[in-house]
């Protein structure tokens, strides 16, 4: 995926131009130990965004990934959930 | 900081004594509400929901159905200053837009008009995912109170919570509790005998509010007009049907800012988030201090498929094959039954029978080969409440501990394949207990796809404990046996499993859980499920023990059931087995452990062999459900998905038995 500033698909943590862009990834594509912050909930299902409402997976939200198979374990403060790739698709993070 | 949240918020209530844990809500007497002798347990799955219950009723909770309704609710009374307070235990449900079957059912005992004072349990250390369904219960105008529980756990994380800071915001009564010692339990009563109607001081912020304050006359009030703006299908139907035009320009105003309805979902639950950010400000420290979580190492070992699965064959061989088939079907079924039973029990009360009642077929009724005692009695007792007792000892100790959320994520890719999702784990696990009570729990699962799956291989491959252990004590003889059995099971499972998985349609399904953290099990937790289980069990089946022991003699006397047995003798011939064996299926009819019961005084007897015991026990697993699990079925999924079941099961039962048969024949060996 592009910046939502200025397109670049390359990294770019900690951006120049200011805090308020991100260069947005899908939650799916975290690996182990990775830290994010939500930004958007991108599903295009109505029923997958239902349910990452439920989980309690919400713009604002900062994660962690902790297991990518067979299922993704995120920890979210102090709360594990475990979802699968198909809905962290659907989970616009920023790299924190 | 916080004003700009507050609609209408009253400080001068209620009075709080800082720090000093329970609040008395001040002149709690003369508040509407106070005085609730009806209290409902609202909250999220995993935040000790039950064992508070336990707590609050004591041992002697009962379980009831509500009548009419799909409604699991449990319900129980405590006795406060003699007076019976009703206390009701609702499905865990994470938030009130429902996604699951229970889920709805919570919602609706939520949103129901009665005098009810509700209890939001939940997790002390997770206040902030919580309280988002807080404010929303606080709309539905209902007396209210919070209790935060796992305040030890809380603890040992180094969270030091404010919480007569949290009870002044809310305006409700809030009360540390540790469920599983007892910690907070009287003050929670206190609280909730007292509780006061909420001022709804944290409504619906701004652009929300406006797009549903339309709504909120018909709607009776603004959190129903919320939930069908989000878009709860039942509550947007209901409100569609009162006045169409003004929905139609609900809808439009919403669809215009926000594009749909879950996009408005999710933005509303984005702000309502913050607002419980803003409300747990100085409520919860600002930076806990971290520490390592207990159990961590162990966690890992347990969901690492390296290590994760050899744990799932050590669970089921030490659980299942050597607890509940070894000590459970044999050891406390010898004891009871040839001990207690032939010994103890049955000639004495045979022998006051044939003292008292001089008519014989009255004396067959009670104490025959058919009788209500010496079969419907023994059987359940001696034979089934063993086994079933102990299958629901090791599942409330898996439960309790916190295991089976974690085998639902080892699983869920292979469930996957054959249309399920890891969450199917818990009914189909429970169904190696007893398949009628699994059926119910087929609730849990989000689509009526996964629901028909699951309730089709529960009533096919899936043998209920009573029958597990049966079967598994008649072929332990010969572990071949037991092979063949484990492996055609496992066949017919995937077989089945994948083809309707492939000829249902629907979408594919969806794998979501909140992992609770691994606990220590508490024995009381234990006793209290493995009991509640037993009991609705014995509520379930008993009545159709003794059922099936009178039409049998009913048939036995008229000679019915001679006949029936010989209608079913060609087709017991045909799968390769004796003409003894069919009223084994006859009784099968009546309860599937029943079929396995009269497996087991065939092998006893010697009439069979180890090839036509494995072809008898694999027809006999895979055939019809009994007819608790068929009532069961036409409840949940309907009268036609019944009988297509049935037809389906008894079809598969005796082709795949008489391949299974025909194949031992032909390779000989062991017959």
């Amino acid at each position: 995926m592009k910046c939502t500033m200025c397109g670049t698909t390359a990294g770019c943590s900690g951006c120049p131009i200011a805090s308020d862009f991100y260069l947005p990834e899908t939650l799916a594509a975290l690996e182990v130990g990775a830290r994010g912050t939500v930004r958007r909930l991108a599903s295009p299902n109505g029923a997958d965004l239902r349910r990452l409402l439920a989980l309690g997976v919400l713009p604002g939200v900062e994660l962690e990934v902790e297991r990518r198979w067979p299922a993704m374990v995120v920890r979210m403060g102090y709360a594990r959930v475990a979802l699968d790739a198909g809905l962290a698709e659907g989970v616009v993070v920023s790299r924190v | 900081m916080l004003d700009w949240l507050r609609t209408d918020f009253n400080y001068g209530y209620p009075a709080v004594t800082p720090r000093t844990g329970v609040l008395t809500p001040r002149a709690a007497a003369v508040l509407p509400g106070a005085g609730a002798d009806r209290w409902l347990l609202v909250g999220a799955p995993n935040v000790g929901k039950s064992a508070l219950f336990g707590q609050l009723t004591g041992v002697y909770a009962t379980v009831s159905n509500y009548p009419g309704t799909s409604v699991e609710v449990t319900s129980g009374t405590r006795d406060r200053d003699g007076r019976a307070v009703r206390v009701e235990d609702c499905p865990g449900m994470y938030s009130l837009l429902a996604v699951t079957e229970e889920e709805r059912v919570a919602r609706r005992e939520v949103l129901g008009a009665d005098e009810r004072a509700i209890v939001h349990v939940v997790d002390a250390s997770h206040l902030d995912r919580a309280l988002p369904l807080t404010l929303q219960l606080l709309a539905t105008g209902k007396p209210l109170v919070l209790a935060c529980n796992h305040m030890d756990e809380a603890r040992s994380r180094g969270i030091a919570l404010d919480l007569p800071l949290l009870a002044e915001r809310l305006g409700i009564p809030v009360v540390g509790t540790v469920a599983t010692t007892g910690e907070g339990v009287d003050a929670l009563a206190a609280a909730a005998f007292a509780a006061p109607v909420p001022t709804d001081g944290w409504g619906l912020p701004h652009p929300f509010a406006a797009a549903a304050s339309p709504l909120a006359g018909d709607a009776g009030s603004t959190l129903v007009a919320e939930l069908a703006l989000c878009g709860d299908p039942d509550l947007a139907a209901s409100l569609a049907e009162g006045d169409p035009v003004r929905w139609r320009e609900a809808v439009a105003a919403r669809d215009a800012q926000w594009r749909s309805a879950e996009e408005f979902a999710v933005a509303l639950a984005t702000a309502r988030r913050r607002m419980v950010l803003a409300l747990l400000e100085g409520v919860v420290p600002e930076a806990p201090t971290a520490r390592r979580r207990r159990g961590a190492a162990l966690d890992r070992v347990l969901l690492s498929p390296w290590t994760g699965f050899p744990i799932v064959l050590l669970v089921l061989y030490a659980g299942f094959y050597k607890f509940v088939g070894g000590f459970g079907a044999q050891t406390a079924v010898n004891w009871i039954e040839s001990a207690v039973f032939a010994r103890w029990i049955i000639p004495p009360v045979a022998a006051a029978v044939r003292g008292l009642v001089p008519w014989a077929p009255v004396q067959d009724l009670l104490v025959g080969p058919y009788g209500l005692f010496t079969l419907g009695v023994r059987y359940a007792v001696a034979i089934v409440l063993p086994i079933v007792g102990a299958f629901f000892l090791v599942f409330a100790l898996l439960e309790d501990c916190g295991y089976l959320p974690r085998l639902a994520l080892l699983l869920d890719r292979g469930l996957k394949r054959i249309g399920l999702s890891g969450r199917a784990v818990i009914p189909l696990v429970l169904g190696f207990g007893c398949n009628t009570m699994a059926t119910l729990v087929t609730r849990t699962l989000e689509t009526s796809r996964e629901r028909i799956i699951v309730t089709l291989l529960l009533a096919l491959a899936i043998p209920c404990s009573a029958q597990l252990g049966v079967v598994l004590g008649i072929l332990s003889v010969y572990p071949s046996a037991v092979a063949v059995w484990i492996g055609v099971l496992l066949g017919v499972f995937v077989f089945v499993g994948y083809l309707t998985a492939r000829l249902l349609p629907g979408e594919p399904p969806s794998f979501y859980l909140e992992l609770p953290p691994l606990r220590l099990p508490v024995l009381r937790n234990v006793l209290v499920k493995t009991g509640t289980r037993v009991r609705w069990y014995f509520a379930e089946i008993f009545p159709l023990f003794l059922l099936a022991s009178a039409l049998l003699w009913v048939g036995e006397l008229t000679g019915a059931l001679r006949g029936a047995t010989r209608l079913l003798e060609p087709v017991v011939r045909l799968i390769g087995l004796p003409n003894d064996a069919a009223p084994a299926f006859l009784y099968g009819f009546f309860r599937r452990d029943f079929g396995a019961a009269g497996l087991f005084d065939l092998a006893r007897a010697g009439v069979l062999g180890p090839a036509g015991l494995t072809t008898a026990a694999v027809t006999i697993t895979l055939f019809v459900p009994c007819i608790a699990q068929f009532l069961m079925m036409r409840k949940e999924r309907g009268p036609r998905m019944a009988l297509t079941v049935l037809v389906v099961a008894t079809g598969v039962a005796f082709s795949v038995g008489g391949l299974v048969g025909w194949l031992l024949r032909a390779v000989g060996g062991w017959a």
